[in-house]
């Protein structure tokens, strides 16, 4: 089967995004993800709401723990939404 | 001695003075409990609240960081649990290591951001530059089709 499409180039095992995401935060070397920045923090929530998770979002663990600390943090004290409808 | 933030909301009902004079209770009651206060930040003012707390929509935020010692923070919130016109609060004790030379770069903006963003309602925000970025590609784009058919 897979002999048949030897021509073409090989494609990584059912891998749609070759491609690797980088994390943002380690990009933009951010140590501290501050939960009141939430133009940041929406970024990483769907529109209803959710925390994305990190295959959607592409950080590393150490950025995704924090982030969803701060996210957390801001729903607490009503600067984020728990759920959008 | 920590270092802790913490950010409260008042309930946008209550006068300008009495807000003040619950500012200012708050901050004795810091600095009675041997607190320090290094900043006592109201440039957030009043904020449109994420969902409803208590059927309010509006909520009145201010932020402060102090220099406290450990049990402080357990006295300071049961006293905004007592108090009624307090809608919510949050302590959190500041990092410094993590927090130290880069963040310091990369916060302040996120403390402006709040203030900017309170004229125009924050979930419209990138709605308008959305539609802004928008614009100009449609214009664009027709333009860039227009051109060839005129040469030819």
């Amino acid at each position: 089967m897979s002999e048949d499409r030897g021509e073409r180039r090989p494609r990584p095992r059912g891998g749609r995004r070759p491609r690797r995401k980088v994390c943002t935060f380690c990009v933009d070397k951010i140590e501290f993800i501050d939960y009141k920045d939430v133009n940041r923090l929406r970024r990483f929530t769907n529109e209803r709401g959710k925390i994305l998770p990190r295959r959607m979002s592409g950080n590393c663990a150490k950025h995704q723990r924090q982030l969803s600390e701060a996210i957390k943090r801001a729903r607490a004290i009503a600067l984020m939404p728990y759920t959008v409808d | 001695m920590n270092r802790y933030e913490m950010i409260y909301i008042i309930d946008t009902g209550l006068e300008e003075a009495a807000r003040k004079e619950l500012i200012e209770k708050v901050s004795a009651l810091i600095e009675k409990n041997g607190g320090e206060i290094e900043k006592v930040d109201e440039t957030w003012g009043k904020r449109r609240l994420a969902y409803a707390i208590d059927y309010k929509t509006e909520g009145w935020y201010v932020l402060v960081t102090f220099k406290a010692p450990a049990e402080l923070p357990r006295e300071l919130e049961r006293n905004l649990q007592i108090n009624e016109n307090v809608l919510r609060y949050l302590v959190v004790k500041l990092v410094e290591k993590r927090s130290s030379v880069k963040p310091r770069a990369n916060r302040p903006a996120p403390v402006e951001a709040p203030a900017e963003a309170e004229a125009a309602p924050a979930a419209e925000a990138p709605v308008a530059e959305a539609a802004e970025e928008a614009a100009p590609a449609t214009e664009e784009a027709p333009a860039a089709e227009a051109a060839p058919a005129d040469a030819e």
